[in-house]
């Protein structure tokens, strides 16, 4: 620890703190452009300057500066750092004169403008007149893909986005060239960026040199309503702040959370919001003679009650990558009400048997206690695709202590090194015998992580036992003999947000139900007679024969084609919805605006649909709803907290034997983009596709 | 005293002297303009009907910044702003002003960094219906076509004060 | 036939003169309704005309020249506006009442001499007819306000029917002044008896005949007169049934259209009916101010209507510029200024007539 006079005032910091984390400990205020907390120092902007006593004489740049780097007086006086001086506020507005001296003053034109940190920061160190009477620098914009639009001349070169490009996303594609007056941002070539998380640099970018180019021009962050909310468009579950005026999201920014995504999102999460307007399903539809017709609700509901009357118990449910617990939990009561168990949250021949215990189905060691780790191995994931936040953590873990990290499975570009060991279960096997260098290093890790992507325990041609077979190597894995006290290093990567939620409230085949992949099967054959897809798009609609298919979801994709009623329903900005993401951790989401058209909350239709077949479920709201829940399952009203995963349940699983010969673990997720139906829906989202896949090229 | 008060009032002397009164602004000359048919000056700086300029090459001048459209008190004026078809430039799609609600305070013109919204001095826009009062973008931008050179003279007559 | 003569003869208390003149009667009385309401027209505007020069405007000007025709612009709008009855008001009565207001101001002017012997019907108990008549119209009021069911129009109706009754009490005594100078109950011979009798007879000037006429021997009835005639017909400052401070607009809240321009019509048709009176009870009627050509020359009904619209005028004049009065003030004045003053004033005149014999006594016709 070291004593230092900020302002006045002293505190007790850390020697290696710097002068501005010194200064924040002090409660003094520092301006800054170029510092970021996440990203490394680089003392470019001289915003921060400050003054001190015990070091040189003239200005100093806080945040490069270290409290140990000054010395104490001559009878051992502490340090001392003024921030409000008249010499720092004459510093801080010639670095502010110098900054605006190229600056546009297009304020009005620009989208940063009422959320700029320029702005802001001129209100308080600017001057009021220009001494600058040559003509300003003008540059040239940049093409860096179809999310992130440019506007040079605003550029302060701050360099901030080429760090988080280079440290955090991993690509090393932005950089700073020429010197100078002539030093420009640019990509390599202008190429389109390639990272999953590139949306970042437009919250990082202090000015408007970097703005979104879907929100281009939309709105004014004034007019905005702010709704906190959390992500679905994987399992992740990343803390979002939902912006929307009246009834339309206008955009969607990140929200920090420590745990979970730090203060990054990925593109998809950030750039989804225009699926939420196209495709839309904001009527009921009937199909009449082998063609669907909008409809009222009342002939809607009672079309399917009519079904299901007549089908018994024959009914099916298959919840899709994106409902929510709620609603789940209220088809399951319908389905219970009319004597049926068969619902299904999984994807086709999943693993994850429904009697396994939660720390078999969660991601256990969870995504902060990454940074814990001293070895991962990814069995059958990409989680650059799946998760691409975990595979943030998993990057930033490696760059700070070089993990080592092992991949069985795909071979892909996860933006750090990794010894590819294999693409089957039988170098699973191996490994988990110890064989070859990983799995020596694994043997001996004490805090490993085993990340089982869906691919590995999803084997849609193979059958169920090759994913149960899976869980038990991985288990085996991470409840070896040297692991840490503890410490629970299973890892199950979910690829979608409904998935845990539903396991938790047993939207799994139960009394007599099956799979959705049988399920689809039966449907096939003609022995189940009402198919109930809530949101699921994920499967072959094709096979389901002669079944009455009633789609609940609300976006006209796959399901909506195959379906005989459509019920309308909201997405997650449009209800507030409780999610359990791949670690276990409850979250909800809250309305951020109203659902379109006729479109209603899909707890809601269930309701009223058990009151068209004359059982009705006990509840008339969502609070009565969630009591209900809660009292059933007490673990998802701690909302933010996780239920952990006991790791003696892994014990026993570990011990299953194995049955599998072989098997090829790939990728669940075949499109990052276009993983869902909103991503299907969304404009922006098919033209990022489109370039990842390298149909059009980066023309401008 | 209270006999001649009595005296006076039944003679009704103040009612004879307000008549006599009456009678001398009965004849003085009428202050009234004849409206219609004459109108009295209007200062550079009335804040009448609405207009948004263009720039002399037939530019609309707006750049969609929606200042205006912030500071409005009367949250009068809507704006939906997007890039514009053929250069990307950024335009407003939907410039509304409610004229209904407006309360000609001014406070447009002021936020304007561009001078695109401004009062005019045209002060005779009533109408027969109240939707006509809701004037569209295409409203505003003929009301500154038609009104240009007034605006621009009283834009800089007013120059010198500002 | 003879039977129905006799009738007609008993009830209107005239010979029947034959079909032929009966006919001849319903021209007549076309004839002056029609002269009425174009008068009424151009006084109503001169009201306003007036009004705004003494508030230094214009007043309406815009339709016809010097605004003539805003009067007919007026009617037109009127007419052709949607009249509203309320939900809740009593439909017949409500439509009635401004019928009532004007039928009776019209019935008024049946009796009143515009010439020589030009009356409708020259009766003999013509001004017991017009106050009869004139206090009829307070039911037009009373009825209009109470059938709109709303609690201005009541307030309102209750204050005119208060306001009318006070002031007709005063007005009655002043007319029975006039009556006891003359000793007839004919409008006519009143006149008549204001040529041939009164100051310029004693001061042996004659032809000065406007010094005969009453307003002079009686100037505090003639004062009394003319501001009970101000409250009796609504006008201000005694406007309190239609006080739009505090009642909105009093018994006319709730009319529209055609029921309220009835309304309107009826009001300005009886004020006309009082300047009528005091024209005839106290400046001479027909009468030629001097008894020499070129007055002389000037028929008498043209007389008649200048003098009238001089009367008028100083109707408009009291709305300009008196301030209107409290209800309790107008209460006061009628009951304690105006009603023993003109009692007393009952009781001198008729012992200075009785002690000198003056008076008019059938005279020379």
């Amino acid at each position: 620890m070291a004593s230092i006079k900020v302002d006045g005032t002293l505190v007790e910091v850390p020697d290696y703190y710097t002068l501005m984390q010194a200064a924040e400990a002090a409660g003094a205020e520092i301006p800054r452009f170029c510092y970021h907390d996440r990203l490394s120092v680089a003392g470019n902007c001289r915003m921060c300057l400050v003054e001190v006593k015990g070091g040189p004489p003239k200005p100093q740049a806080s945040c490069a500066m270290a409290v140990k780097d000054l010395r104490p007086g001559p009878n051992g006086e502490p340090p001392e750092m003024f921030t409000n001086t008249p010499m720092v506020k004459k510093a801080r507005e010639g670095v502010m004169e110098f900054l605006l001296v190229n600056h546009p003053l297009d304020c009005p034109i620009c989208d940063q403008g009422g959320e700029c940190d320029l702005q802001d920061q001129a209100m308080a160190y600017g001057v009021d007149k220009s001494r600058f009477h040559e003509n300003k620098r003008a540059v040239e914009d940049k093409y860096i893909g179809p999310l992130v639009k440019t506007s040079m001349n605003r550029c302060i070169h701050c360099t901030r986005c080429v760090r988080f490009t280079t440290e955090v996303a991993g690509i090393a594609e932005m950089g700073l060239l020429g010197r100078g007056e002539d030093a420009e941002i640019t990509t390599y070539l202008e190429k389109a960026l390639s990272s999953e998380l590139q949306g970042n640099v437009i919250d990082l970018c202090p000015v408007g040199a970097l703005t979104s180019k879907p929100y281009a021009f939309n709105a004014r962050p004034w007019e905005l309503n702010k709704t906190e909310s959390i992500d679905v468009m994987d399992a992740v579950g990343s803390a979002i702040r939902v912006d929307s005026r009246g009834r339309e999201v206008m955009r969607i920014m990140p929200r920090v959370n420590e745990a979970i995504n730090e203060e990054w999102i990925s593109d998809k999460t950030r750039f989804i919001w225009d699926g939420l307007k196209n495709q839309r399903l904001d009527r009921p539809y009937v199909r009449k003679n082998g063609k669907l017709q909008a409809t009222t609700w009342e002939e809607a509901l009672s079309a399917v009650a009519a079904r299901i009357k007549k089908a018994g118990n024959k009914v099916g449910a298959i919840a899709g990558d994106l409902a929510a617990v709620e609603e789940m939990y209220a088809l399951k009561g319908l389905l219970a009400s009319i004597g049926s168990g068969m619902t299904d949250v999984r994807p086709a021949m999943s693993g994850i048997d429904p009697s396994m215990p939660r720390s078999a189905y969660i991601f256990n060691p969870t995504i902060a206690g990454i940074e814990e780790a001293d070895a991962v191995l990814i069995i059958g994931a990409n989680p650059r695709k799946e998760a691409s936040l975990i595979n943030a953590r998993i990057r930033k873990t490696w760059r700070a202590k070089n993990i080592p990290v092992g991949v069985i499975g795909e071979r892909a570009d996860l933006t750090y090194t990794y010894d590819y060991l294999g693409e089957g279960f039988e170098t699973l096997v191996d490994v988990a015998a110890g064989k070859g260098s990983f799995g020596k290093i694994l043997a001996k890790a004490q805090r490993p992580i085993i990340i089982v992507g869906e691919a590995a325990v999803s084997h849609a041609n193979l059958g169920k036992q090759v994913g149960r077979d899976v869980i038990a190597i991985a288990s085996k894995l991470a409840t070896g003999a040297n692991v840490a006290e503890g410490w629970n290093g299973f890892a199950l990567l979910h690829n979608a947000a409904s998935r845990v939620g539903g396991i938790d409230i047993g939207f799994v085949p139960h009394d007599g139900g099956v799979c959705s992949a049988d399920q689809i099967a039966l449907a096939g054959k003609g022995e189940l007679d009402v198919l109930f897809l809530l949101g699921a798009d994920e499967y072959d609609m094709s096979a389901m024969g002669k079944a009455f298919v009633v789609y609940v979801g609300s976006h006209g994709d796959q399901g909506a084609h195959r379906a005989d009623v459509i019920l309308p329903a909201a997405t997650y900005t449009e209800k507030s919805g409780t999610y359990v993401n791949t670690e276990g951790r409850v979250q909800q989401t809250a309305r951020a605006v109203f659902p379109p058209g006729d479109a209603k909350e899909d707890w809601a239709i269930f309701r009223a649909l058990s009151g068209a077949i004359g059982k009705p479920l006990p509840y008339n709201s969502l609070a009565q709803l969630r009591s209900a829940l809660y009292a059933e399952f007490p673990h998802l009203a701690n909302v933010d907290e996780i239920a952990p995963g006991k790791v003696a349940d892994l014990g026993k699983l570990a011990k299953a034997a194995i049955k599998t010969k072989s098997a090829p673990f790939g990728s669940a997720v075949a499109d990052f983009y276009l993983s869902n139906p909103i991503a299907r829906a969304s404009a922006v989202m098919g033209e990022c596709a489109a370039l990842a896949a390298g149909l059009r090229q980066a023309a401008e | 005293m209270r006999a001649a008060q009595v005296v006076n009032t039944l003679l009704l002397k103040e009612f004879v002297s307000a008549f006599f009164l009456a009678m001398r602004y009965f004849f003085a000359p009428k202050p009234t303009i004849n409206y219609p048919f004459e109108k009295g000056p209007v200062s550079p700086r009335f804040r009448g009907e609405h207009a948004l300029r263009r720039y002399p090459n037939g530019e609309e001048r707006c750049i969609a910044c929606k200042l205006c459209e912030a500071i409005c008190p009367a949250q009068a004026i809507t704006i939906e702003a997007g890039p514009r078809q053929n250069d990307g430039t950024r335009r407003t799609v939907r410039y509304d002003i409610d004229m209904v609600k407006c309360i000609y305070c001014g406070f447009c013109q002021e936020a304007c960094p561009v001078d695109a919204i401004v009062e005019g001095p045209n002060f005779e826009f009533a109408t027969e219906t109240r939707e006509e009062l809701y004037f569209s973008k295409e409203k505003l931008l003929a009301n500154g076509d038609r009104w240009e050179r007034e605006i621009a003279s009283n834009l800089a007559a007013d120059a010198p004060y500002r | 036939m003879d039977f129905v003569t006799t009738a007609l003869d008993y009830l209107l208390g005239i010979p029947f003169l034959g079909w032929g003149v009966q006919i001849g009667f319903i021209y007549k009385a076309l004839a002056l309704l029609v002269a009425l309401l174009v008068f009424t027209a151009f006084i109503l505007l001169a009201d306003r005309k007036i009004w705004a020069a003494v508030q230094m405007r214009r007043g309406p000007n815009v339709v016809g020249p010097f605004g003539l025709l805003q009067s007919f612009a007026d009617l037109l709008k009127f007419v052709f506006k949607e009249p509203i009855i309320p939900a809740g008001a009593d439909k017949a009565l409500f439509l009635l009442a401004p019928l009532l207001t004007a039928t009776l101001a019209l019935a008024g002017w049946a009796v009143v001499p515009v010439d020589n012997g030009w009356a409708m019907a020259n009766i003999n108990i013509g001004i017991l007819y017009l106050l009869g008549i004139s206090s009829l119209g307070v039911y037009g009021v009373i009825i209009g306000g109470w059938a709109s069911n709303s609690k201005y129009p009541f307030f309102g109706s209750l204050r005119a029917a208060a306001q009318m009754v006070s002031y007709e009490v005063s007005i009655g005594l002043v007319i029975i002044t006039v009556l006891l100078c003359v000793g007839s109950l004919n409008l006519n011979d009143i006149v008549v008896a204001q040529k041939e009798m009164g100051l310029a007879h004693m001061l042996g000037v004659p032809w000065l005949s406007f010094l005969n006429w009453f307003w002079i021997p009686l100037f505090p009835m003639f004062v009394i007169f003319y501001i009970s005639a101000l409250a009796e017909t609504n006008r201000p400052p005694f406007d309190l049934a239609e006080g739009e401070s505090e009642l909105v607009a009093g018994f006319m809240t709730e009319y529209s259209a055609s029921p309220y321009m009835l309304f309107m019509l009826g009001e300005y048709i009886s004020i006309l009916l009082m300047c009528a009176m005091t024209t005839v009870l106290f400046m001479g009627g027909w009468a030629a101010p001097i008894d020499l050509p070129p007055f002389t020359w000037i028929p008498g009904v043209i007389w008649f209507f200048i003098k009238l619209s001089l009367v008028f005028f100083m109707f408009a004049m009291a709305k300009s510029i008196v301030p209107r009065y409290r209800y309790d003030q107008l209460m006061r004045i009628g009951w304690k200024l105006f009603l023993p003053l003109s009692l007393v004033m009952v009781v001198i005149v008729a012992f200075v007539l009785k002690l000198t014999g003056w008076g008019w006594h059938g005279g020379i016709v």
